[in-house]
């Protein structure tokens, strides 16, 4: 007896795009984009990085075995946090189940990897079991550090006047409600942070300054508020144009900054937050080198702020696991903290069957969702030219995208890369990276997500 | 970016309104077929009324198009901006055109009867 022929959406917009692709292509030409094999790859991570470099490599590889790491049944859109966190989206908006973006033939492993054993090529994860690879993707995403400031826990967020976009998704929907706490007390002030590591999405502080305005000037009792934006180094962003315009933006809407100051401690009882002075020298960059060690001097000086609202954003490293393998940078700005990789070529620069992709890698910016889009078309061409044995054909420029809102219901579409200076990268010619716009909220509030669903099915 | 790639980006874009389309084009197909059944003509019927309230209703696109993408007609600013927001409201002219021109149609035909 026939099995039906069920298709669900995903191969039914396969089966159609092959129907109009096939009529205009001979076979041959689409089979020469498969590459036959027997290695065994491993995929360490399942969000936007894993998953795209799963359906990518499950698109080109025929005969090989894909492995996808991946703990999580909850796929998390996570650029879509900050406008939880503003109270614009839903929280439910944001969620989706991995099995949906998981492809067929890529055997998907809901487990934590534990440590990674690189030159036995070897994944050990949190069962006990271990996995052997051939070629190994690293895509493993960041850990946030809540524990170096002292006091602070991400179960703390959305209590006692604590809000962080960063914690996670409840988080996110808490730190709206912890807002809203705050506004309709009427009064009181704010402290705004920033981390003085390189953090993923690295406008989001930034942006949940700006949407936090837009509801205090809603509220109509401006005055009647102090926001307050507590930043480690001199600048705020690393694209220089942005950086001075959000400055100069913060100045126009009554935000007192405070350079060179990091929140080392906080005391929820007592809405306290201690920030340690980290001298006149420390220049906040993306690439920022500040070690562990760094943050528990205690010859530096501090101040206690008091606050009604402070929104934490905690350092943020690669995982432990991934630290404490020989994958780790072992020098340079991103030694013991950030996967040694070769920004442009994205291969390990020790082990060259190994990759990295995604917030984990040391590289001066590029912990964006957008990264992840022209970063994997890279990571699948250098991979599949290894395998063959080839040069590697592709490089990354350092594209990255972020959508400044800097208000509810406006933004600046920021698109930049390594080069000049992380000079602007515009996609779209006829949207001035510089000019807040409605058109580039809208593409941040309804067209980001579709395109960023594309990206982990591969297909952009 | 492929053409797969471009589908799949519109269809997740669609999705959460995938109601709302199917309704419109069954309200849109089943006026017109009552329409054409009592003889109507696009090209033979005119109507004032729906012209002018078509018009109006594009012209309120101009609100409620920012309102639906959780912003405001002050934040709409550059040409760009004002491009898609005017091709938004031309947009919705036309769909109400679609609508209200047949039904005034079907309106005066059965004022005609009575």
């Amino acid at each position: 007896m026939h099995k039906p022929l069920l298709l669900n959406r995903r191969e039914l917009l396969k089966v159609a795009t092959g129907l109009g692709v096939s009529s205009v292509l001979p076979l041959s030409a689409v089979s020469a984009n498969t590459l036959q094999t027997q290695a065994h790859i491993v995929i360490l991570g399942g969000g936007a990085a894993g998953m795209a470099m799963a359906n990518r490599l499950a698109a080109r590889l025929k005969g090989g075995t894909i492995t996808l790491v991946e703990p999580r049944e909850t796929h998390h859109y996570q650029p879509g946090w900050t406008l939880v966190a503003s109270g614009v989206w839903n929280a439910n908006k944001t969620m989706r189940p991995n099995a949906q973006f998981v492809p067929r033939g890529v055997m998907w492993v809901r487990e934590y990897a534990a440590s990674i054993d690189a030159d036995n090529k070897q994944v050990a994860l949190a069962n006990g079991s271990t996995l052997e690879y051939d070629y190994l993707v690293v895509a493993t995403g960041i850990q946030l550090n809540y524990h170096l400031i002292d006091g602070m826990s991400p179960s703390l967020v959305g209590q006692h006047g604590i809000g962080s976009v960063y914690a996670s998704i409840e988080g996110a929907a808490r730190t709206n409600q912890a807002i809203e706490t705050w506004l309709n007390s009427g009064q009181g002030k704010g402290i705004f942070t920033a981390a003085p590591t390189p953090v993923k999405c690295a406008g989001a502080p930034l942006k949940m300054t700006f949407t936090t305005l837009s509801r205090l000037e809603a509220s109509g009792r401006r005055d009647a508020f102090d926001v307050d934006f507590m930043a480690p180094g001199a600048g705020l962003f690393s694209q220089p144009w942005v950086n001075e315009f959000v400055k100069q933006r913060f100045d126009e809407q009554g935000v007192n900054r405070r350079h060179h100051y990091r929140l080392s401690a906080i005391d929820p009882q007592a809405k306290q937050a201690e920030f340690t002075f980290v001298g006149p020298e420390s220049e906040f960059t993306s690439h920022h080198e500040l070690r562990e060690a760094e943050f528990r001097r205690d010859d530096q000086p501090t101040v206690i702020a008091d606050y009604d609202f402070i929104h934490v954003v905690p350092p943020m490293s690669a995982h432990d696991f991934v630290k404490q393998s020989a994958l780790i940078a072992q020098e340079g700005p991103f030694r013991g903290e950030w996967l040694d990789v070769d920004i442009h070529t994205m291969q390990h620069n020790r082990y060259p069957e190994v990759f990295g992709i995604g917030d984990v890698i040391g590289a001066p910016i590029n912990k964006t969702a957008a990264s992840v889009k022209a970063q994997a078309p890279v990571v699948e061409a250098n991979l599949l030219a290894v395998m063959q044995g080839n040069p590697l054909p592709a490089r990354h420029t350092g594209y990255t995208s972020c959508p400044m809102i800097t208000g509810i219901g406006k933004a600046m579409l920021v698109e930049f890369g390594y080069e000049d200076n992380f000079a602007f990268m515009p996609s779209f010619p006829f949207i001035d990276p510089t000019a807040e716009s409605w058109a580039a909220w809208v593409m941040k509030d309804r067209m980001l997500q579709p395109a960023y669903y594309a990206v982990l099915e591969g297909q952009a | 970016m492929t053409i797969s790639g471009i589908l799949t980006i519109i269809m997740y874009a669609l999705a959460p309104f995938a109601w709302l389309i199917v309704a419109g084009v069954v309200i849109v197909v089943g006026l017109h077929l009552l329409a054409y059944l009592r003889g109507y003509q696009v090209t033979r019927h005119r109507s004032l009324v729906a012209l002018l309230l078509a018009v109006l209703i594009g012209l309120t696109a101009l609100v409620w198009v920012p309102w639906f993408t959780n912003s405001t007609l002050s934040y709409v600013a550059t040409v760009f901006d004002w491009l898609a927001l005017i091709g938004a409201a031309i947009a919705t002219f036309v769909v109400a055109l679609v609508v209200l021109h047949p039904l005034s149609y079907l309106i005066s035909d059965r004022l005609t009867d009575s």
